[in-house]
Formats: C-alpha cells, sequence, structure tokens
C-alpha cells in the first residue's frame, strides 16, 4: 500500500520534470511568506500581497522611480500644473488597450478617479490620495483635468489601480462591497497591466499571472508569474534551495544569512520604507472636551523627559540582537530611502548610546536621583513605574522593550513590560491607560500622511502617540499645499526636527525585508530604492516586466530614468544548491536513539509482566 | 466498568480507624505493585529527573540567562564547550532555556490538570450520586463540554482572554474536565449501587457525608491514574498553542522555544540544536507521564491486572 | 483524542433507572441530545464573540485614516450598533439560513470561504484517518494476540512515542529529513502547499501532484492518529481476549485464528468503530498545526489567518462549524454503538 502510493506520487515529479522542459516557458516562481492576498478587488483589498496582485493586472496614471521613488511617467507621458497649484493637466498615453481589447482612454482615468471620489467603499483604500480634489474630468482620450478647492502637494503620486470602466460601470455600489475582480469561467481579469491574472482566488495560496504580449511598455521576459503563499519559512526557502520556486519574499535576517553561502542563490535584506518605534502617550484627551483621559506617567508627558530618553537606546545592539542584522539603526520617521524628505540629525543633535548625557538632561530637566537611587519628578514625588506595553504577536517588540526596561533600570527608572495582542494594544492606546509602547510604521513615498499622523487633528484618528504641537500643525498645513518643492523639503525636514526634539517617537529601526533570488536563472533585478531597497513588493512591477531569464541576461534594461542599474541582481553559474541538513542527521539520531530508549523500556516492562504473571 | 482496589467491598466498616488502616495497607500493596512495572518505575525515574531540573532550575543555571538583554552569546551559535546546547536567536544558551523552560511546561500541565480534576471530580462526583435533575444538568452539561472542539476553543479564548500563562492553564483544564467528569460518573455509579453505601443511608448520614466518606475515597485511586494521562495530554497542548503563537510571549516554555526555532527558520539555518531538544524533552515528559498512568491504572484496575 | 477515551463512557448517556426500550426510543433520545448540544454551541459561540476585546473597526483601521463616520458606517454595515439581544436574534436567524456574514479580511461570505477550505481539510484528514486506522487496528491486533511478542514490544513502544510527540513538530522532522534530504536520503518531497502552482488539480497529472505534495503531511497525521488507534485496539482486543466465552470457544478446539476472527476482533472492533467516528468529528480542527506546517489552505489555516487578521466572523463561523461536526459525529458514533450493541439502549 505505502509502496503503492509512493510510486505513484514518483510519476508526477518526472512528469513534472519532463513538461518543464518541454514547454519552454519562462515560468518565475515567486513564494511569498506571512499574510496573503485578501482581496484582487482594488478597492477593497488592505495587505501588502494584494498591491502587488494589482500591481501587475492595472496599470498607473504616475509611477514611481526605481532610485527614490520619485513621480515618474506611466500612463501619463506628461502632466503640468497652472500657476495657482489648482487645476492639474495629464496627456495620457495613447494606443494603450486592456486584456480583452478595449482601447484604455483617459476616460477609463476619470471614471476611476471619480469613483473614488464618490464612492462608498471605495474611498477606504484610495480617498486620502485625492482628498482637495472638486472635479476629475476627461475632455478628451488623452487628457485627464483634475481640479483642486487648494493646491495638494503630494501630486502628482497617485497610486490608484486604473480600472476599465466598461467593465466596472456594471458593478452597482452595493455590489462593490463583495465584487472579486476576479478570473471567471477561464476569463482572466480585465486590466492593462503588464500580466493578467488567469488562476487565482482572494483567500487561495496560489496565483497565475500570463504575460501580457501587447503591453504598452514592450512584453515583458516572463511568460508567467506563479505566486505561492507558505507559512512556514522552512519550507518556502528549502523549495527555493531545491528549485520548486525561484524567489523568497519575507524570510528573516538569519535565513538571509544562511542563504548567502549558496552560489546559486542571491540573498540579501532589502531596507524598506518602514521604521519602529517606542512611542510615548504624549497627552491623551478627550477630543471633544478637551480634558485628559487614561493614566499617562506625568514624565511622559513632557518632552524633556521623553528627549533624554533617546540617549539612552543602545540601536546598534537592538538591531544585533533583536532585529539579528536584519535592519538599521533608526532616527526619524521619514526613512532615509526617501532621499529628498529624510532629515538625518546632525552630529551634535543625533541621539547616541550615552547614558551619562541621559542621566545628565534628566537632571537638567528636574528628574533627579532620590536617596533610593530611582529618580523623581521634578516637584519631587516619585516617577513610579513606568507601564511598558509590547506586541505579544511579535519578539521584536518584547525584546525591543526588555532592552528599553533594563536601560531605563540604568538610569534610575523603573519600568514594567506587559504584552498585548495588537487589538488590544489599539484600545489600550485609545484609552490613554499607557506610558509608551512598541510599534511600527510604513511610509509611503510621499510622506505626507505619515506626517499627518502627529499632527493634532488625528488624535483618536490615526494618531497613537496623541502627540499635539501647534508649530508641527502649522508647518504641516503649509507643506500640505506647498506648490514649491524644494521649500516643502524644508518644510518637511523642519518637522522631523521638531519631532525628533520632543521624542514623542524614539525611532528605533528601519526595517528590512529578506529576499532571496534564484539568481542562476533569473538576473535583472533592480532594487527599490536603488541602491539598497527591495526586489519584489515594489512601488510599482518594474522587475517583473525588465528581470531576465539567465540565457538572456546578457545585458539587462536599462531603467527609464537614470538608466544606471549598479544595484541589478547578476546571474550567477547553476552549480548545484544543496541544503544542508547534515546537522539534522544529528537531531534524527536523536530521536531514533528516543525510540531504541522508549522500545527498551517496553520489553523490559513486558518480561517483568509476562515474568510476573505467567 | 466495575473497578476497586478494596478486596473486601461487601463489609461494612464503621470504625475510622479501621478504615484508614486498610486504605494505608492498600496504597502500600498498590505502590509494591507498581514497582513490578518496570516501564512506570522507568517513566517515573525520567520524571523525577524533570522535577528535580525544574525545582533545581536555579542553582543549574542562572535566570540572568533568561534576559535577552544581559545575553553576549553568538546569535544562533552551535555548542560549544561554553554552551554546551548552542545559543538562540537573541544569544542565549539554550541549555538555559530548556533548564526554566521545563518549569513552566510542567507548572503548566499540573496546574491544568488541577483544574480540569477537580472540576471533573466534582461535576462526576455529583452526576452520579444525585439521580434526578442535578444529575440530568451536570451530566448534560459535561455532554456538552465533551464535544467542544478543544483547539478551536483555545484559540478563541486566547484572543478573548489574552496571551498569559494562566490563560493557557485555564483554557486546557477548562476542555479537559468532561472525560474526567465522565469516569468519575461511572466509578460513581458502580459503588453507590454497592451495600454499604446504601446501609450508611438507611443508618441517615447526609448524602454529602456518603460522598465524602465512602464514594470519593473509592473513586480516587481512579482520579490518581487519570490524572498522570491528563498532565500528559495537558503538557503537549501547552506546545501546541506557543507553536500557534498563543502562549505568553514573556515566559520561556518549551513550547515557546519550539515556536521560536519554528519562526526562525531552524531547518534552514542548521540550528538543530534550538528545535531538537525541547521537542525530545515534550517527548520524554508525556511519555513518562503516560508511562506511569498505565501502569497506575493497571495497577487499580483488576480486570486490566488479569488480563495477561 | 485521548487514551483514556473509553467509548462505554461517552454513550452511558441515560440514567441507570431507564429500563430497556427499543431502537427508535434511543435514536430519539440521542437526536434530541445532539440538538440541545447545537443549541448550547450557537449561545457559547455567540457570547464569546460578543466579549471578543478590541474594536473590530478600529484593528481595521491602523495605517489607515479611519474617520468616527467610516467607523460607524463599518458598525452599521455588520450590525454592531444594535442592542445585544437583537443581535443574537439576527445571529440564530442567519445562521438558520446558512449566512455566517462577510469576513472582514477577504469580504467574502463565511459560508463560501469555509466551504471551499473545507475540501483540502478534508483530504488531508480523511487519507490520515483511513490509513492510521487501517494501520492502527493491524498493530493493535497483532501486539493483543502475541501480547508481550517482538511485534508488540516494538509496536507499542513506537505506537506510545509517538503518541508523546507534539504532531507539528513530527511534521517538521519529516520535511528537515525527507522533505529536505540529509546522506544519501535525497529530498524528494515537495516541502509545502498542496499541489503544485501551475497544474490543473482536477487533470490526472493534478491529481497525481496533488498526492505527491500530501505524502508528508498524511505521514505525518497518519502517524499522529496511529498511536491512538493501535493502543485503544489492542486494550479492547486484550479486554476480549480475557472473556469467558472465549475461554470456551478455545476449549471447543477452535483454531486460534478463527477465534480472533470470528469473537475477539469483532468485538473489540466496536469500541474501537466508535473512537474512530469521534475523531472523525476533529476532522475540521484536527489539522491547525500540520497545514501550517506545510502551508495547505485548509480551514485550519484558514482559522489561524482569521486569529491574526483578526477576522471574528471567519473565527466565528469556523467555531460553529468545529464543534458542528464534533456533534454529529458524537451522533453517528452513539447511534452506530447503539445498533451493534444493544445492551447500551438497556
Amino acid at each position: 500500500m505505502a509502496l503503492g502510493l509512493v510510486l505513484g506520487s514518483l510519476l508526477p515529479a518526472m512528469a513534472l520534470g519532463s513538461t518543464a522542459q518541454a514547454k519552454d516557458k519562462v515560468v518565475f516562481h515567486v513564494g511569498i511568506l506571512g499574510e496573503g492576498v485578501d482581496s484582487l478587488n482594488p478597492f477593497l483589498g488592505f495587505q501588502a500581497p494584494s498591491y502587488e496582485m494589482w500591481g501587475l493586472t492595472y496599470d498607473y496614471l504616475v509611477g514611481y522611480s526605481m532610485t527614490d521613488m520619485s513621480p515618474e511617467p506611466d500612463l501619463a507621458t506628461k502632466w503640468k500644473t497652472s500657476a495657482d497649484g489648482r487645476t492639474w493637466t495629464f496627456t495620457v498615453r495613447s494606443g494603450v488597450k486592456f486584456s480583452d481589447g478595449v482601447p484604455l482612454t483617459a476616460k477609463d482615468v476619470a471614471y476611476t478617479y471619480n469613483r473614488v471620489l464618490h464612492g462608498t467603499v471605495e474611498q477606504s483604500n484610495w480617498l486620502s490620495y485625492l482628498t482637495g480634489v472638486t472635479s476629475v474630468t476627461a475632455p478628451d482620450d488623452t487628457t485627464v483635468v483634475m481640479k483642486l478647492k487648494k493646491p495638494i502637494a503630494t501630486l502628482p503620486l497617485l497610486p490608484i489601480p486604473i480600472v476599465p470602466e466598461h467593465i466596472w460601470k456594471n458593478v452597482s455600489e452595493k455590489d462593490i462591497k463583495s465584487y472579486a475582480a476576479e478570473p471567471s469561467g477561464g476569463k482572466p481579469v480585465v486590466g492593462s497591466g503588464p500580466f493578467r491574472l488567469v488562476q487565482g482566488t482572494a483567500d487561495g495560496s496560489t496565483f497565475k499571472f500570463e504575460a501580457n504580449p501587447d503591453y504598452w511598455g514592450g512584453a515583458p521576459h516572463l511568460d508567467e508569474v506563479i505566486f505561492q503563499f507558505y507559512k512556514n519559512d522552512d519550507a518556502a526557502v528549502q523549495a527555493l534551495i531545491k528549485g520548486e520556486i525561484d524567489f523568497v519574499e519575507g524570510i528573516t535576517a538569519l535565513e538571509v544569512k544562511s542563504l548567502q553561502g549558496q552560489p546559486s542563490i542571491t540573498a540579501h535584506n532589502g531596507n524598506s520604507p518602514g521604521f519602529d518605534e517606542i512611542a510615548f502617550n504624549a497627552g491623551s484627551i478627550d477630543v471633544k472636551t478637551g480634558k485628559p483621559i487614561g493614566n499617562p506617567n506625568p514624565a511622559v508627558l513632557d518632552p524633556k523627559f521623553r528627549h533624554a530618553l533617546g540617549y539612552a537606546l543602545d540601536l546598534p545592539t537592538l538591531i544585533k540582537k533583536v532585529y539579528q542584522g536584519g535592519g538599521l539603526p533608526g532616527t526619524t520617521i521619514v526613512p532615509p530611502n526617501y532621499k529628498a524628505y529624510h532629515w538625518e540629525p546632525p552630529a551634535d543633535q543625533k541621539f547616541t548610546f550615552d547614558l551619562a548625557k541621559a542621566g545628565q538632561l534628566l537632571d537638567e530637566a528636574g528628574y533627579k536621583k532620590g536617596s533610593d537611587g530611582l529618580r523623581t519628578l521634578p516637584d519631587g514625588s516619585p516617577i513610579g513605574t513606568l507601564r511598558l506595553a509590547a506586541r505579544s504577536d511579535s519578539p521584536t517588540s518584547l525584546h525591543t522593550m526588555d532592552y528599553f526596561k533594563q536601560w531605563l533600570s540604568d538610569l534610575g527608572i523603573k519600568s514594567d513590560v506587559s504584552t498585548y495582542s495588537s487589538s488590544q494594544l489599539t484600545g489600550v492606546i485609545y484609552k490613554g491607560n499607557f506610558d509608551a509602547f512598541q510599534w511600527g510604521w510604513y511610509v509611503e513615498p510621499d510622506p505626507d500622511s505619515m506626517l499627518s499622523y502627529m499632527t493634532c487633528g488625528q488624535r483618536n484618528g490615526s494618531s497613537d502617540s496623541w502627540y499635539c504641537n501647534k508649530a508641527y500643525d502649522k508647518l504641516y498645513n503649509k507643506q500640505h499645499v506647498s506648490t514649491d518643492q524644494t521649500q516643502r523639503e524644508a518644510e518637511i525636514k523642519q518637522m522631523q526636527e521638531i519631532l525628533y526634539r520632543d521624542s514623542p517617537y524614539l525611532v528605533t529601526a528601519y526595517s528590512s525585508i529578506g529576499e532571496a533570488v534564484r539568481s542562476d536563472r533569473f538576473a535583472c533585478l533592480v532594487p527599490q530604492p536603488n541602491p539598497g531597497g527591495v526586489w519584489l513588493e515594489q512601488y510599482g512591477v518594474y522587475n517583473y516586466i525588465h528581470m531576465k531569464p539567465v540565457s538572456e541576461a546578457s545585458n539587462c534594461d536599462s531603467a527609464t530614468a537614470g538608466g544606471e542599474l549598479s544595484g541589478a541582481v547578476k546571474a550567477t553559474s547553476s552549480s548545484d544548491s544543496s541544503s544542508s541538513t547534515g546537522p539534522f542527521l544529528i537531531g534524527a539520531g536523536v530521536v531514533v536513539v528516543l525510540l531504541l530508549v522508549a522500545g527498551g523500556i517496553t520489553m523490559m516492562r513486558r518480561r517483568t509482566t509476562v515474568g510476573d504473571r505467567e | 466498568m466495575t473497578t476497586t482496589n478494596e478486596s473486601t467491598g461487601t463489609v461494612p466498616v464503621s470504625a475510622r480507624r479501621l478504615t484508614r488502616q486498610r486504605r494505608v495497607a492498600a496504597w502500600k500493596r498498590g505502590w509494591a505493585q507498581f514497582r513490578t512495572h518496570r516501564s512506570g518505575m522507568v517513566g517515573l525515574g525520567i520524571l523525577v529527573f524533570f522535577v528535580l531540573v525544574a525545582l533545581l532550575a536555579p542553582i543549574l543555571a542562572s535566570s540572568q540567562g533568561l534576559d535577552v538583554t544581559t545575553a553576549n552569546g553568538p546569535v544562533l551559535g552551535a555548542p560549544s564547550g561554553h554552551y554546551l546546547l548552542g545559543t538562540d536567536e537573541n544569544g542565549r544558551s539554550v541549555l538555559t532555556l530548556l533548564i526554566w523552560g521545563s518549569r513552566i511546561s510542567l507548572f503548566v500541565g499540573l496546574l491544568a490538570t488541577l483544574i480540569s480534576m477537580v472540576i471533573g471530580t466534582l461535576l462526576g462526583l455529583v452526576s452520579g450520586y444525585f439521580g434526578g435533575w442535578i444529575g440530568r444538568i451536570t451530566f448534560r452539561l459535561t455532554e456538552w463540554f465533551l464535544v467542544i472542539p478543544f483547539l478551536p476553543l483555545a484559540i478563541v479564548l486566547a484572543s478573548v482572554l489574552g496571551r498569559s500563562l494562566f490563560n493557557i492553564v485555564l483554557v486546557i483544564g477548562v476542555t479537559s474536565w468532561p472525560g474526567t467528569a465522565l469516569l468519575i460518573r461511572s466509578q460513581t455509579l458502580s459503588i453507590k449501587e454497592r451495600a454499604y453505601v446504601e446501609r450508611a443511608e438507611a443508618i441517615g448520614a447526609g448524602r454529602w457525608h456518603q460522598i465524602g466518606k465512602h464514594v470519593l475515597p473509592n473513586v480516587m485511586p481512579m482520579v490518581f491514574a487519570n490524572t498522570t494521562l491528563t498532565v500528559a495530554i495537558a503538557i503537549l497542548s501547552e506546545t501546541t498553542l506557543s507553536f500557534l503563537g498563543l502562549g505568553d510571549p514573556t515566559r520561556t516554555s518549551w513550547g515557546s522555544m519550539l515556536d521560536s526555532a519554528f519562526e526562525i527558520g531552524s531547518i534552514t539555518t542548521g540550528s538543530w540544536w534550538y528545535i531538537v531538544p525541547p521537542g525530545v524533552c515534550v517527548v520524554l515528559v508525556v511519555l513518562a507521564f503516560t508511562l506511569i498512568g498505565q501502569a497506575l491504572e493497571e495497577v487499580l484496575n483488576p480486570r486490566l491486572r488479569a488480563r495477561s | 483524542m485521548s487514551l483514556v477515551a473509553d467509548p462505554g463512557l461517552v454513550s452511558e448517556s441515560e440514567d441507570v433507572q431507564t429500563r430497556t426500550r427499543g431502537y427508535a426510543s434511543y435514536l430519539g433520545l440521542k437526536v434530541l441530545g445532539a440538538i440541545g448540544s447545537l443549541m448550547f454551541m450557537l449561545v457559547v459561540n455567540f457570547f464569546l464573540f460578543r466579549v471578543l476585546p478590541g474594536d473590530p473597526a478600529r484593528t481595521l483601521g491602523r495605517g489607515r485614516l479611519t474617520t468616527d463616520a467610516q467607523k460607524a458606517a463599518f458598525n452599521k454595515a455588520y450590525g454592531l450598533n444594535q442592542p445585544l439581544p437583537e443581535q443574537f436574534w439576527t445571529f440564530l436567524k442567519n445562521t438558520a439560513h446558512g449566512d455566517l456574514g462577510i469576513s472582514i479580511q477577504y469580504r467574502v461570505p463565511v459560508s463560501h470561504l469555509i466551504w471551499e477550505r473545507l475540501w483540502p481539510t478534508v483530504l488531508l484528514v480523511g487519507t490520515s484517518t483511513i490509513l492510521a486506522t487501517v494501520i492502527g487496528v493491524y498493530l493493535g491486533i497483532r501486539g493483543a494476540w502475541k501480547r508481550g511478542g517482538r511485534f508488540d514490544k516494538i509496536s507499542t513502544s513506537l505506537s506510545l512515542t509517538l503518541y508523546s510527540m507534539p504532531e507539528w513538530w513530527l511534521g517538521l522532522m519529516l520535511i528537515a529529513g525527507l522533505g529536505v534530504g540529509f546522506w544519501f536520503v535525497p529530498g524528494i518531497f515537495p516541502t509545502g502547499g498542496l499541489h503544485s502552482p501551475d497544474v490543473n488539480p482536477s487533470s490526472l497529472h493534478g491529481i497525481l501532484d496533488t498526492t505527491w505534495h500530501l505524502v508528508l503531511p498524511v505521514t505525518t497525521l497518519t502517524l499522529a492518529y496511529l498511536a491512538d488507534y493501535s493502543l485503544i485496539m489492542r486494550s479492547s482486543l486484550l479486554d476480549e481476549l480475557g472473556e469467558d466465552y472465549l475461554l470456551t470457544a478455545r476449549a471447543k478446539g477452535l483454531r486460534d485464528v478463527q477465534v480472533r476472527n470470528r469473537h475477539a476482533v469483532r468485538n473489540a472492533m466496536l469500541p474501537t468503530t466508535t473512537i474512530i467516528a469521534l475523531n472523525i468529528g476533529f476532522v475540521v480542527s484536527g489539522a491547525i498545526t500540520v497545514e501550517t506546517v506545510f502551508s495547505i489552505p485548509g480551514l485550519g489555516l484558514l482559522s489561524i489567518d482569521a486569529l491574526q487578521a483578526p477576522d471574528f466572523w471567519v473565527l466565528q463561523g469556523f467555531f460553529l462549524v468545529a464543534s458542528a461536526g464534533v456533534i454529529l459525529a458524537n451522533l453517528v458514533a452513539n447511534l452506530i454503538y447503539g445498533w451493534l450493541d444493544p445492551r447500551v439502549r438497556t
């Protein structure tokens, strides 16, 4: 029976080997770890892999550059702003067709944006990019005109997938809540993107895309892209080593390290535009009455106290021990990936791990050490115990707070770490019953929304630190309508400086994502931002279009802007990758020994019982 | 099932001292029989070893070794002279984690079993001893809880109650009692039928008095045998719940170690020292409890004894 | 699953006072009991999910701009603004119609999700149960018949060791061994997924490919279940072998094999059958960990994803289906037992 099973299952393995060669299709297998696709409907989905699916299926009016994610022509070939900044005119590429042959025109663009502006569920994902837009019209097939109440500085970045009007006009406002936008009846999803989804359903674990040979940007070098979602890191990485998949996304830094020895695999930790922070309760209030709520410790309400603690964080140690090397020490809420907007604190202001300096700053602010060695509030009463909250689903979160507790205790401040699930912690934050917690954000190429989370108006909304600073708000409002890019960048940097000084957040780390590719099969993947960034799950789908199988990779495509490809993955020789489970031999050995011991026990047992009774 | 180790079940005993003497003798007899079960003795040996490790943990390894902030070993270092079982992803000694983890794993197993036993014995006694609506209701309740699927309920409860050690204990305890209750109930039913309880009733002793003086002491041996098997299941459950990310993240148990090892990809990183030893410890301790439980069952159940 | 599970205890649901009655009334009583259990589960289900911490609307909004109006709309859409009794009534009504709500995460009906995810789980757990039953019962019979023999020693100690092992840990070890390969053993088995993504699962190639992918997870679950069945079969057969009538049969000169087949095995199968029927009830929840380890998109994985989201409606639906499965299997087990062994009806 078991033998038959084994023989029967050998067949497909052999069959697989032969079909792969016979068809000679270039198929790129991607393994993704962690969360899956939640919806293929771009108005509903939420999780990162869903954005990847939409990106392959649809096009965007404006794209992102590979170097720093600044705006770049996509469907729109060019755009201009009126002098008062209140009218934007986009010129839409002509000759673009949806996968069902219907031409994509400016009308589809206007339809999509209007659907967001006047829709219900459509707004949840995309309205923030169109806030302040009064009308979007398409006077002709190649022109989109956008009218605004006030200038919007985040334009022209518009990461909204353009959907075909002739399909979506049949989806009513009521139906869209559960409209799947999945392939049905053997027909792929209609879109204009470089690939079309032929197989897959939102909660599923595999998705199959076919190349769009008529793509306006030129046919991709891949014939198919197949996504497979894994829950087990080892299963995904071993599939990569064995060649079942060609790419794995979302592995740990330790796995990257162990893969770097493999000759046919190129692995790296790509800097992703996100950060982790220790956030303080900077003043929880009831937004309606303005009265304080919750029970924050008076100390954490004081910007001077919080700022002093910035010198008590040994970030390199955190990166090494807690992040296992996968990440960079953090500074401000705008990651350095966004060069134009990131403010790097000058040496004399930058936090260093200097407990003496932290102590001195605390002394100056009135938090002096009492006779018991513990610091007191400026009025002489004890600080008590700070409540540090960590997320129970993240060891990184917990261990960051463990370290923080240790450093606080070195300063003479008592603290306690407790853990909450993410949803519980959200509740605690909104009630204001905390002193500090650890969490992180993902920052979009235009930092406007991230910056907005620190404004007074976002308290009891997206703000989780309850931070409020009138000067900061003023700058935020100013940059939000700015039409002068240089001035805006200066304002944004100034805002970061304010935040750095007031320290509602102490940014601990800029996160990274572990990725690995079979570089003996595929090459020419370009990181975004280049250098240092990620290969997949980028802004845009550059790599799916421009990466090549190794046989064709003698020269890579040049990126549309700039043209330099310094960071592209190079082809490697296809020597056999081997996975070393030698150590596991020992493990298996232990198990075998265990079995023998158990066997021995039972044998002894039987001998006695048999001997006793018979 | 008609089970008792009382050889003289029909003799009414009135003198308290006599009863006690007889029970002590019964326990002694039981121990003598248990000793002949070498598998049970080996199980006991393994268990004693792990209990000693758990109790002596502060002597064997400093609790400082659990603190991420003071760990200064290499990140995921292989076993060496200094770190006999290597280090974890934070540079802590795996051996230290293993030693201290035994405390949490055993603690969870024993406490959950205690809860399960208390609820199970109480409801089993009540539903077995009392007829009428009390008996019916408690029996229905037992039946209802019996069909609650354990893992789904554990997942739901863990998200309701949050993730702490006590909640894990509670979840395991609350879901594992119905089996015990049914066992105790059937024991109680058979003992209740026996003459000496009836006689006591005729004399006019209160019902709770009867339960306390006659029924409970007679079902206790079965409860005891059942306990050891429940501990085994509870320890396995703790491991599984931790693996599913429902364990207490602030405490190190074997389950949480296995979970971390799984998360960092111990096969890929080749860190067998991180994933094999905790698994082996779980297997050994569960095996120990199972062997003891089986041996106890044979000692306490004359029908099984007669088998060979 | 437990070593002490004794079908005699489970099915003994009548009070001792009740006297002999026919199968029809026995059946009626059992069905009534099952309906009672189901009602109880519905109540538990509803209230468990109403005391969950955190505000679903808030949880959904992190990382997004969530206005109060949006939150209100969300609560209205999910009926979270109604008073509790009204919510309970709506819940009962909808559940009766098979409407388990809409998944917050995937925006599709929960019943649809569960239906879709049920099949991989049934395939995985069903195959494992069948294999485990056949192998386990065989091991149990052989072990019990030659009690204390070498075969018995080996199979019992193997069973006990497997029983003591967390099944997902066993799965990981199998991946390390057979999925990755070591020494001269090649890692021929896939390490995850239900089938290769680029095959049509309903073609012959697809079916073979699925079989290939299921080898390791099915082996894992089979080994995990097997221990239970072989130990139970062994002990109930040992029970039977001690019965007097068997001694009579032997005395009558029947050959050993005949005795084994005609009497003991048939009687000993009774409790084993019941245990298997009961375990089938746990099919729905049985594969949570193994599905996670092998990335198989079944119900177990769905529930873990829902827990992480958290997707309350999916969790609620999953819990309902899981407990309904157990109740149903319990009922079937009781009916079979009552049919086969009239003694329990008295």
